[in-house]
């Protein structure tokens, strides 16, 4: 728990009723880093988030930010969170500058300037009614917002979630635009796979609650290959190759190996006495589905 | 401007190295020219600015950037051409790469060295239209 990570959570256990929602789950965000929370529907990345953001206590276990207990020390560490929540949520009466005005008297630091900066680059009229505004339009109020305490974290829940792509385009401008002035931790959870995957330094994907992976995004993709041989039977045993899966069609076998690099596969190579293989890289949606979307085997 | 591909083999961070060395080599971007910010870059690419800084920091320590403290980033004067025996060795790979894609397409060496003759054409006209 030094000062080099932003965010610790420890041993972290969420449950509902009987239902286990995030299970065990210990991870670290160093800073400057942008850290993507991954896992399909349900896999328990709200409940995790929303344990970071002190809004919910966890079972067991517990959130660090900068160093400090989020459930104990809540109103202080949030003035130093910006957070964009799934649901973008406001009185729909409100305008977007009086709601700038509400939010700047709750925070110690404010930057009223860089909020109508920011709007104007989105080209939302202060004026407007916040009930009045798109979907899109709605995410970027509350970037906006997230951004003018020159936040320490950056939190975005799903923040590309039932967006166009110019909406998003905007969105992602932004938070690049921040990544270089300022360098802010961040930490993301997204469905938009493609979006994230030249963002994000970091990769963790749970699993029904359980923390699956959780490594840098080059060391991930550098150990994650589909081959394909024109074989029946492949002696995938034969050497140190781990598999993520097999799978057979026609005469050819299809492997997604978690282990891939060219030392092995060359020992594997002459091991198994494979003269043709067809190796390939794999994005960051590949590598989700072999990892993560694999459907309950029995 | 090149394009980025997130699944490539390569590293976004090699990516944007080659696609530098390549604009230079190829006269898009010319000895003194500035290149653009990181923050431009990243906004442009959509990636994350620390992987742009990361490839602009290498081609610095490699001497193909200048760096004018205050004043943004410059190829350098006289870029460094990568040593011959590296530039052959790099050649070596990427051909070995291409043979094998062409023989498991069952093409003959002919198609693949005009297909090659081809792209080199291609490459360099692009670069004229865009610079």
């Amino acid at each position: 728990m030094t000062d080099a990570n932003v965010v610790s959570i420890d041993s972290m256990t969420v449950r509902y009723g009987r239902n286990v929602a995030v299970d065990d789950v210990s991870l670290d965000v160093p800073r400057g880093t942008v850290y993507a929370l991954l896992g399909r529907n349900g896999a328990g990345k709200s409940s995790l988030v929303r344990c970071l953001v002190g809004q919910q206590k966890p079972a067991h276990g517990r959130a660090i930010l900068f160093g400090e207990d989020v459930w104990t020390r809540r109103a202080q560490l949030m003035e130093r969170v910006g957070i964009v929540p799934e649901e973008a949520d406001a009185p729909p009466e409100m305008t977007v500058h009086e709601l700038s005005k509400f939010c700047g008297e709750i925070y110690s630091r404010w930057d009223h300037n860089a909020v109508r900066d920011r709007l104007s680059r989105f080209a939302i009229k202060p004026d407007a009614r916040f009930g009045t505004l798109s979907k899109g339009q709605k995410k970027q109020v509350m970037l906006a917002m997230a951004l003018a305490v020159s936040p320490e974290l950056l939190v975005l829940d799903d923040p590309t979630l039932g967006l166009d792509v110019v909406a998003r385009k905007s969105l992602f401008d932004e938070v690049i635009s921040d990544l270089a002035d300022r360098g802010t931790t961040t930490v993301i959870t997204t469905h938009d796979l493609a979006g994230v995957e030249a963002l994000a330094d970091r990769v963790a994907i749970l699993k029904d609650g359980r923390l699956v992976l959780d490594e840098p995004m080059e060391a991930l993709k550098s150990r994650f290959r589909r081959i394909r041989f024109p074989y029946a039977a492949v002696a995938l045993a034969a050497g140190n190759l781990r598999t993520a899966s097999v799978t057979q069609w026609g005469g050819g076998t299809e492997a997604i190996v978690s282990n891939y690099d060219d030392v092995v596969f060359e020992r594997f190579r002459s091991a198994a006495n494979v003269t043709h293989a067809d190796v390939s890289p794999m994005s960051l949606e590949e590598i989700f589905i072999a990892v993560a979307g694999e459907e309950v085997r029995s | 401007m090149f394009d980025i591909n997130a699944s490539d083999a390569a590293p976004i961070w090699q990516q944007i190295e080659n696609g530098m060395r390549r604009m230079i080599a190829l006269g898009a971007l010319n000895p003194g020219d500035a290149v653009p910010s990181v923050r431009d870059l990243a906004r442009t690419l959509r990636v994350n600015p620390n992987t742009v800084a990361r490839a602009y920091q290498r081609l610095t320590d490699r001497g193909v950037f200048s760096v004018r403290r205050g004043d943004g980033t410059y190829v350098a004067d006289q870029p460094v051409q990568p040593k011959k025996a590296e530039r052959n060795e790099k050649l070596r790979d990427a051909a070995m790469q291409y043979a094998g894609v062409a023989i498991s397409l069952g093409a003959s060496e002919q198609d693949a060295i005009a297909e090659l003759e081809n792209s080199f054409g291609r490459m360099v006209k692009e670069s004229r239209r865009k610079s």
